[in-house]
């Protein structure tokens, strides 16, 4: 492994212009993203028109991000400002026009659980369900990388196997359950 | 081809050398199939945090936590209908003054009611509520031995019953120290009711973070000796 990890890659890349990875970037996070905004706005489509702003405002500001935080909390931290100053502008022009708010588009609590997902709560579930019936080997890798985020060095010494072993086991995981996923059509595009 | 997508998957967990990650995105540029596969790995990703991250309301958190897991601050909490977080950024700059930024207050009420909250709310510094929600969940004191002693207010010393809390007798305080400074440059203060959490960037580039009942006039003396 080098001393940079993929995102600094992917920054250092970025910032010395190389669109391809800046697509990358976005291929890699939007999902994450949009879902955090539709969760903010309740707004499919104010949740894409904001990710596009947020990916935009990514690529001019590129060069002011100091690795302070994480590539991707950096990334959330615009979305959200930007859903921010959506709601604010929103919410001025209604009180200009003195009509009441409409609670029901900025009410803080309807942001706890959003309705609308990338992949709704019904395939959540047998996805869920299939990634239990994985073998056990390639559930805890798989696991121990997405839900706690862990190193491959780390899962390792966790699973007391060669760093090669735990790349095989996670890929072979994702593959297996992209490919229910196909099959039982719970993969959009 | 198995071998390909195998590097693929590594390269989206940024697992791989700095040669790997250059041909990465030159496979990526000549494969359009790779770019379906990570967007693929992308949404299996969102999926899973689903499953880590249960989304609730910041405000929520806050509020279901205080009482539950700091037991001396519940009176404060519950007793008031309406409880009110005041942010204040205080100025540095004069040392012989220990005042607040008047301009920069900014009241919350968490009364969940009032729709004014919630704008105020939404407009709170975002680094600031992600911290403090962050300590009150994980709730782990530091031990006394690793709060240096230039950090405790003059006539502080660690409780009998339990020494991760700090008292004078009258005034009780619990400390945090964080790695990262998360943008925070200036000492800033929340007040809850008669309770108050103290956020101070430290001059090492680490983040102490008290909170109590001190108020800023007895914490004022710790924060000075400290920048």
């Amino acid at each position: 492994m080098g001393n940079l990890t993929g995102d600094e890659m992917l920054v250092n890349e970025i910032k010395a212009g190389n669109a391809l990875a800046f697509e990358a970037m976005v291929i890699k996070y939007q999902p994450k993203l949009l879902s955090s905004l539709i969760a903010y706005t309740k707004s499919h489509d104010q949740a894409e028109e904001l990710c596009q702003k947020t990916f935009i405002r990514v690529w001019q500001k590129i060069d002011t991000f100091r690795g302070d935080s994480a590539l991707f909390t950096w990334i959330y931290r615009i979305g959200i400002n930007l859903a921010k100053n959506d709601f604010a502008s929103s919410y001025a022009k209604s009180k200009k026009k003195t009509d009441p708010l409409d609670v029901s588009e900025h009410d803080i609590s309807s942001h706890i659980s959003p309705e609308v997902d990338l992949i709704g709560k019904e395939a959540e579930g047998i996805i869920f369900t299939f990634i239990e019936t994985l073998d056990i080997d390639l559930k805890t890798a798989f696991i121990l990388r997405e839900l706690e985020g862990r190193s491959y060095d780390e899962i390792a010494k966790i699973m007391k196997c060669p760093i090669g072993t735990v790349r095989s086991r996670i890929f072979r995981a994702r593959q297996i359950i992209l490919e229910f996923m196909t099959q039982e059509n719970l993969l959009n595009d | 081809m198995t071998k390909d997508i195998e590097k693929l998957s590594a390269w989206y967990d940024g697992e791989i050398s700095q040669e790997d990650f250059d041909k990465g995105l030159e496979n990526l540029e000549s494969n359009p199939e790779s770019k379906k596969i990570l967007h693929q790995y992308a949404i299996l990703s969102e999926l899973m945090q689903r499953k880590s991250k249960p989304q609730v309301s910041k405000l929520a958190q806050l509020k279901d936590y205080l009482p539950q897991k700091n037991p001396w601050l519940t009176n404060a909490f519950t007793a008031a209908a309406t409880v009110l977080i005041t942010i204040m950024v205080l100025y540095q700059v004069d040392s012989d003054r220990f005042g607040s930024d008047e301009a920069s207050q900014m009241q919350l009420t968490s009364a969940l009611l009032s729709q004014e909250a919630k704008d105020l709310l939404i407009s709170a510094d975002q680094n600031i509520m992600d911290h403090m929600i962050h300590i009150m969940q994980s709730n782990q004191q530091h031990e006394p031995s690793s709060i240096p002693k230039e950090m405790i207010p003059v006539g502080f010393m660690p409780s009998a019953k339990n020494p991760s809390r700090y008292t004078n007798g009258n005034n009780n305080l619990y400390f945090h120290i964080e790695n990262k400074q998360l943008g925070i440059k200036k000492v800033k203060y929340f007040k809850a009711n008669n309770n108050w959490i103290y956020l101070v960037p430290l001059n090492d580039g680490r983040l102490l973070t008290a909170y109590g009942d001190v108020p800023p006039e007895l914490a004022s003396k710790m924060i000075r000796s400290l920048n």
